[in-house]
């Protein structure tokens, strides 16, 4: 439920909406390109919330304002499931170092699945550990997120034609966040943590309930 | 046109036509049990029955014989010499397959002149094979290949072909379906004997002898039988090879799941090869009470099909009246408000794909809903007895029984195109046995010859009152059958025939109690299903049920139209292919094909057998069943059964022998079905069927109507129609 | 004398406050980049973002970017330009436009950031055929 609440319903399947991402892909680069080299001083501020400002409706305001609420708390409050895997477990420690602190981000490693919100799947899944890890992953309570780190859990990586390597841990479970690198650096890590704290600023859940 | 077994000319004089290389059931219970005698095989003693070969004696103590040429279901040609063994006291090595046993003899299969034979066999056969078993797709599986290895030499004497080459042989353009590489052949003429004893197509034969001789069609022409895949299977090196199927995959490399054709209502065992999830071939698979071990061309073949035009997503119907792609909890939503909303206003349509849990399913939710409305898409007769009494819409005297008659009566029915391997089993008897064959019904070409009894219905009659010439045959036959094609029971009239034939049935004397005159032909594999869970055949509730709700279950066949509903009808597609039943629809659901899902289907002779999942289902699409029991949850009358086997458990209550697979359960009750029966007047419109030459049976379903193999099939099919004339 | 004290370390606050123009802004920058640092600000580039040095800081932390206004909240480390990364990540000490060896060629695109997110972001899509064709109403 929360899931289909947090992504909205995109057909990849469909012919249109694949010839619509082919040119999208391609088409940002030639808009980009045509800029001007000027700086782009003129732009927008960016707004804080992705949700609603309409204040027309008031009902549909105020839950968008309550989500905000709510996905202020949760993102500021992610806290991941270890799942070192490989040699991309080394470059997850180091997020929780000194150097990097992710604790200044409220991301604080769990050792349970329980209490945990994220699981961050670092290095190569392979055949035997797949269930293992969806075993896991089923334990965390809802609201969760995936973060697939390096190209292993990514999509088998160097690893990817061995026959006992699963081809990307999002055949096992639904990934929301792809962090690419071998290993990626703790940096890159690091900004996929925040990049799942975008993701968890556009969540709805409060909206669609009332919408519902 | 047909060269005789062996054995039947040896025992031709006394036994008359009858073969002891065709095996068949009740063989043994007829002829007079001549006296066995003992032959010894590596010095293990066996009994034969005299008339044995060599080959068959050393099968029965487990002794296989290498062979090229011989193959248990045709005739033994006896030339690739492979099988040759010593006997002792015999000058030379006899080949095994063409010599019946003599008492006392003493066989040895592992001899130094034995294993010196087959390897100069084998020193021979290679000297114009070319090796190019790394492009062969025959490599993994080729006869020829192996038994090299295990009985060949390691080098060739034959070293001339080093400087003038090999043999080389043009290919033949025999169709789109068998890829032929002439090179390759080494003349066994199984493929021959097929043809022409199998098939009934005398179009392959040999030209030239010695190195010279090649197998073709003597003038270009195309092989064009509904059973022409089978002479891939028989060729055992790589000459004949699949078309559709050619540099796909090697036979290590490939998964292969048993399971059950659902393209005609035989309901043929077949083998699917898959890999990375894909059906890359079909092949059959024995079973000596349905398809022994043919398979028609449609059933090979249209597997492609599964692969184009395929609902793989749920739709819904927008504002502007297009099919737009949706999720699932949608779809569900929609579908369930309209189904809500319709109150008992709900009717389902059966099509010919539909498994019987589905059936079930879609039965179950229906009737909570307080809707008696459920069809199939193909008619049949509800007067009289109807449905309520099995006997009168199966093909009681099974398949394998069609062999034994020695009279059949086809009724406005196509065999040969309808149900090709049941077609088989006729000319089979038709040839090795005595049996006459006489048709009323629109004069098709079956392959063998037959009386023509006329197209009109009045006939059956005439029979019955014993006007007519025919009902003397009738009555006289020891073992008749009477064969009623679906098509002709769906006329106005389908109730006054199957009267007729009823009565006629029942005025047969069959020399055995168990014998069942009375048969029907189905053309569809959900047919007999639905028709045992308890649907009504024919769409007549639907057109004047005013619904506002319709189930279509995968029905293709254009037997509900726009105009027969009403204009606020919501029309839900449940199938696998997008054809005019989906185009009709409001909403679609994606379900599974038959490679796709363990379902259930029962074939026309009543027999249940399952397929199994040999690949999953495409995107969003589900397995059907589970569809209707999500669909139920969301209608608020939840179906309960979660699982397969609860759902199995549910069929058996309905009917038991619908579990029961592999087996067919024998339909009583000829004589209260007959009694029934209100006698009606028959119309005089000649009788017909939908099917009458090769190019019509290609493309018959939404599976067959997606594959591009079936319509090259079409075209050639047409083309060589044109040649003709 | 007074740094043994620790009396810079206030002073230093002070400083700091008033650079930044009162404690009112101060407050509003710590909301903003939950630091509040004094610095020269060594360039400026094409999409307004600012970017400071401090050397009195300790290795790692005496550079730092203050992003463009617009930005506001919704700032990113992919929104500092190629030229500017070096510099920021301590490959080059030598701002883009000290470095000569910078060529700047016709061809070279303008800098994105992370578009993932929203409408433009990037979606892998499958080159192959795909093994099943699905059916499309309007063809029919």
């Amino acid at each position: 439920m929360l899931r289909s609440a947090l992504v909205p319903c995109k057909d990849s399947l469909s012919n249109t909406n694949l010839l619509r991402s082919v040119v999208g892909g391609f088409g940002n680069v030639q808009l980009k390109r045509n800029q001007s080299t000027q700086p782009a001083t003129q732009q927008e501020v960016r707004p804080w919330s992705p949700h609603t400002k309409d204040k027309n409706n008031l009902a549909e305001y105020a839950f968008a304002r309550l989500d905000d609420l709510l996905n202020w708390g949760r993102k500021g409050s992610i806290w991941p499931l270890t799942f070192g895997l490989a040699c991309c477990a080394v470059e997850m420690m180091h997020i929780a170092a000194p150097r990097y602190d992710m604790d200044r981000y409220g991301v604080v490693f769990r050792a349970s699945p329980r209490q945990a919100d994220v699981i961050l799947v670092a290095g190569t899944l392979t055949n035997k550990m797949a269930p293992a890890l969806r075993k896991v992953y089923d334990q965390m309570p809802e609201p969760r997120w995936v973060v697939s780190m390096g190209s292993c859990a990514n999509g088998g990586g160097y690893y990817h034609y061995s026959y006992s390597v699963v081809r990307g841990c999002d055949r096992i479970i639904p990934v929301d966040i792809y962090v690419p690198g071998c290993p990626p650096t703790a940096e890159a890590l690091l900004y996929g943590v925040l990049q799942l704290q975008k993701k968890v600023k556009r969540m709805n859940t409060l909206s669609m309930w009332y919408r519902k | 046109m047909l060269r005789f077994t062996v054995s039947k000319v040896l025992n031709g004089a006394k036994n008359g036509p009858k073969t002891l290389t065709v095996l068949t059931r009740w063989q043994s219970d007829q002829a007079k049990k001549p006296e066995k005698i003992e032959v010894f095989i590596d010095d293990k003693s066996v009994m034969v029955e005299p008339g044995t070969t060599v080959l068959q004696a050393a099968a029965l103590v487990g002794v296989e014989i290498p062979r090229f040429c011989y193959h248990e279901r045709l005739a033994v040609a006896g030339n690739c010499r492979m099988c040759l063994v010593e006997v002792e006291k015999s000058p030379k090595p006899v080949a095994a397959c063409a010599m019946p046993v003599m008492k006392g003899w003493r066989v040895k299969t592992d001899s130094e002149m034995t294993r010196k034979a087959r390897e100069g066999v084998m020193e021979f056969l290679l000297v114009n094979h070319p090796l190019d078993c790394p492009i062969c797709d025959q490599g993994g599986e080729c006869d020829l290949q192996d038994q090299s290895m295990a009985f060949g030499s390691d080098r060739s004497r034959f070293v001339d072909n080093d400087f003038s080459g090999k043999r080389a042989v043009e290919d033949k353009d025999i169709g789109p379906l068998i890829k032929t590489t002439m090179t390759r052949c080494i003349h066994c003429t199984r493929c021959i004997r097929f043809a022409s004893e199998v098939a009934g197509v005398d179009d392959l034969g040999t030209t030239g002898r010695g190195s010279d001789m090649q197998v073709g069609t003597y003038i270009e022409k195309l092989f064009l039988s509904e059973l022409s895949g089978n002479i891939i299977d028989l060729c055992p090196v790589g000459a004949l090879t699949s078309k559709p199927y050619s540099f796909t995959a090697r036979p290590w490399e490939i998964r292969k799941v048993d399971s059950i054709d659902v393209l005609d209502a035989v309901g043929s065992n077949i083998v699917v090869s898959t890999r990375t999830g894909e059906v890359l071939r079909i092949m059959p698979r024995i079973n000596e009470e349905i398809n022994e071990e043919w398979l028609s061309d449609k059933s090979r073949f249209a597997y492609d099909g599964l692969k184009r035009q395929r609902l793989v997503t749920p739709m819904l119907r927008d504002s502007s009246g297009e099919l737009k792609p949706v999720d699932w909890e949608a779809a569900l939503l929609t579908v369930g408000k309209q189904i809500k909303n319709a109150g008992d206003k709900i009717g389902a349509v059966a099509g010919g794909f539909a498994d019987a849990e589905l059936l079930i399913s879609v039965k179950d939710l229906l009737n909570r809903l307080g809707s008696e409305n459920l069809c199939t898409e193909h008619v049949f007769p509800m007067d009289g007895s109807g449905t309520d009494l099995r006997s009168s819409y199966l093909l009681n005297n099974k398949i394998a029984g069609a062999e034994e008659a020695d009279l059949v009566l086809l009724v406005g029915t196509n065999p040969r195109l309808e149900a090709p391997l049941l077609n088989s089993r006729l000319r089979k008897a038709y040839i090795h046995k005595e049996l006459e064959v006489a048709m009323i019904g629109p004069e098709v070409d079956l392959r063998y010859e037959y009386e023509h009894l006329g197209a009109d219905p009045n006939v059956l009659k005439n029979i019955a009152s014993g006007s007519h010439a025919f009902a003397k045959k009738l009555k006289s036959a020891k073992r008749p059958l009477i064969i009623v094609g679906s098509d002709t029971l769906e006329r106005p009239d389908g109730a006054a025939i199957l009267a007729s034939v009823q009565a006629l049935a029942s005025s047969a004397s069959p020399q055995e109690k168990s014998w069942k005159v009375l048969n029907v032909l189905h053309k569809v594999a959900s047919q007999v299903a639905a028709l045992d869970i308890g649907y009504t055949p024919g769409v007549e509730k639907i057109r004047n049920g005013n619904l506002k709700v319709v189930f279509l279950l995968g029905a293709d066949e254009g037997a509900i139209t726009k105009e027969d509903l009403p204009k606020d009808c919501f029309v839900i597609y449940q199938g696998h292919h997008g054809d005019r039943g989906a185009l009709l629809a409001d909403a679609v659901l994606p379900g599974a094909a038959y490679t796709e899902k363990q379902a259930t289907y029962v074939n026309t002779e009543g027999r249940a057998q399952q397929t199994l999942v040999a690949v999953t289902p495409p995107g969003r699409a589900r397995e059907d069943w589970k569809i209707v029991r999500a669909l139920s949850e969301v209608v608020g009358e939840k179906l309960p059964y979660d699982n397969l086997d609860e759902i199995r458990d549910r069929l058996e209550q309905v009917a038991p022998h619908l579990t029961r697979y592999g087996r067919a359960e024998n339909a009583n009750y000829f004589k209260q079905a007959a009694a029934l029966a209100k006698s009606a007047n028959l119309d005089s419109t000649p009788l017909d069927v939908k099917i009458k030459e090769l190019k019509d049976f290609y493309m018959t379903d939404s599976i067959s109507r997606a594959s591009p193999t079936m319509a090259k099939c079409v075209q050639a099919a047409l083309k060589q129609k044109e040649a003709k004339c | 004398m007074a740094n043994y004290f620790g009396l810079s370390a206030i002073t230093n606050f002070f400083k700091t406050i008033s650079s930044h123009g009162g404690l009112r802004a101060s407050l509003a920058k710590m909301y903003r980049m939950d630091s509040v640092r004094m610095g020269t600000c060594v360039g400026t580039d094409k999409y307004g973002n600012k970017y400071y040095e401090n050397k009195s800081y300790f290795y790692g932390r005496n550079r730092w970017i203050e992003y463009a206004p617009y930005y506001a909240l919704e700032y990113d480390g992919s929104q500092i330009p190629a030229e500017w990364f070096g510099w920021m990540h301590y490959k080059t000490d030598l701002i883009p436009s000290q470095d000569p060896s910078r060529p700047q060629y016709k061809w070279m695109t303008d800098h994105t950031e992370n578009l993932t997110g929203t409408p433009g972001q990037y979606m892998p899509y499958s080159t192959t055929r795909p093994k099943i064709e699905a059916w499309s109403p309007t063809k029919a």
